[in-house]
């Protein structure tokens, strides 16, 4: 029986066989990789490049980034406190998620996009004051609609910029090449 | 030039460091009840997991400070010695770290402390096994926490997993929220302004915790001021940062 289906797989038919089962693997791969680089799903489809040409400032929504190590998620009153008087609002079958968040007083479910695994300690407040720009690491937020990672978000790419920042200084590299500075 | 990682040799920056390193504890085992509020304040801050009795039956415990006891003398004349508790010595050359093949425990250069990188980390056990003072801990399952015990769980610290070696780190989180803060206040770090988990727990101040290359701090002071002080096992020349006071 095994003998058999093995000789078959030399015949050309069996061969073909072979390239199509390579084939749906690879593409099974390569989708499952696609996959992971792809933003999530959101709640509400939230337009960062209409509020960036309005002029809100990222620390409005984001106030944390400047104070602690989480920029943090605005909740539905902050969004609120602008929304209620836009007439849109009331229309709008994008906002309607929003309305009902309102109404309800249920937490928008937002799905975290930049994110760092738990054994990374990552803080925001270092980095701002440092000089650092938002869009220096979450990439042009006014061409973008969701946010989307402008790169993979890894430990070399960490590193590279904290060498960088360091320059000669020895001191400084040291302190910023530790593995203490951010595992703990 | 631009100075690369490679440029740095840690043998260079370790000759070249201070005898005494930055960080150091003082405990006076005197004073020392036996409480264990040092023990549970060390679980709670840096997320240990609690390891069931089976566990425990199998000396796997998992503690970053222990209270040790021992006794002196023949049955009927029993005296126990002072309680002595035990945590990483935050070694100067420390043992565990040339034996790690992952370098998953590595020398801070920046803090001058054992570092135990958890996602280096591959569980040979071998950092634990070289440890004189026995005080690392491994993680020998999922230790399960029911609903609502994640809600306790320190943000700042890690979450291990099974499979991975784990030991105290100084309260490493709390120095570096300590610098963040008196960054963000444009000032050095004061004298006392944070201590660690055991140290803030200790009803009866047993232990004290600072910076030993600071001459003015409270742990400089101390050790000055009581000149018997013990290292443990300092004969291995493993430089323990460590200080016990008995008998004083």
């Amino acid at each position: 029986m095994i003998k058999t289906f093995f000789d078959w797989l030399k015949q050309p038919m069996g061969m073909i066989a072979v390239g199509i089962a390579f084939l749906v693997l690879f593409s099974v791969a390569a989708f499952g990789l696609y996959q992971t680089q792809q933003a999530p799903e959101q709640p509400i489809q939230f337009p960062h490049k209409t509020h960036v040409a309005f002029g809100i400032q990222c620390l409005y929504c984001h106030p944390g980034a400047s104070k602690g190590p989480s920029a943090g998620i605005p909740t539905q009153e902050k969004c609120w406190a602008c929304h209620n008087q836009i007439q849109k609002t009331q229309t709008s079958a994008l906002l309607a998620p929003l309305k009902d968040a309102v109404i309800g007083n249920t937490p928008i479910q937002w799905v975290p996009v930049a994110i760092v695994p738990d054994f990374v300690q990552f803080n925001h407040r270092a980095h701002i004051a440092a000089g650092r720009n938002c869009e220096e690491c979450h990439g042009d937020l006014t061409q973008m609609t969701i946010y989307e990672n402008p790169q993979v978000m890894n430990m070399g790419w960490c590193l590279n910029c904290h060498v960088e920042a360091a320059g000669e200084d020895q001191e400084k590299l040291i302190k910023l090449s530790d593995c203490g500075t951010c595992h703990y | 030039m631009m100075a690369t990682l490679s440029d740095l040799k840690i043998s260079e920056v370790k000759l070249s460091g201070k005898e005494a390193g930055k960080w150091g504890m003082v405990i006076d085992q005197d004073i020392c009840t036996g409480c264990q509020a040092c023990v549970a304040a060390c679980a709670m801050e840096n997320n240990i997991s609690f390891v069931g009795e089976e566990d425990a039956g199998y000396g796997r415990s998992m503690h970053w400070i222990r209270i040790e006891r021992f006794w002196e003398g023949e049955y009927p004349e029993v005296k126990m010695t002072p309680n002595q508790p035990m945590m990483c010595q935050q070694c100067g050359q420390a043992p565990c770290e040339p034996v790690c093949p992952a370098f998953a425990t590595v020398h801070s250069m920046a803090e001058e402390l054992n570092l135990q990188v958890y996602n280096r980390c591959v569980g040979t056990r071998y950092c634990a096994n070289n440890c004189p003072y026995q005080v690392r801990s491994f993680n020998w399952r999922d230790y399960e926490r029911p609903e609502p015990l994640p809600n306790q769980l320190n943000p700042d610290v890690t979450v291990r997993r099974r499979g991975i070696m784990e030991k105290c780190t100084f309260c490493i989180q709390r120095i570096h929220r300590a610098q963040d803060q008196a960054k963000a206040e444009g000032r050095e770090v004061v004298d006392g302004e944070f201590t660690t988990a055991c140290a803030q727990a200790c009803p009866a101040s047993a232990i004290t915790f600072g910076r030993t290359d600071d001459p003015a701090s409270l742990v400089s002071q101390l050790m000055k001021r009581r000149s018997h002080g013990v290292k443990h096992l300092e004969e291995l020349g493993t430089l323990p940062n460590v200080t016990y006071f008995k008998g004083g």
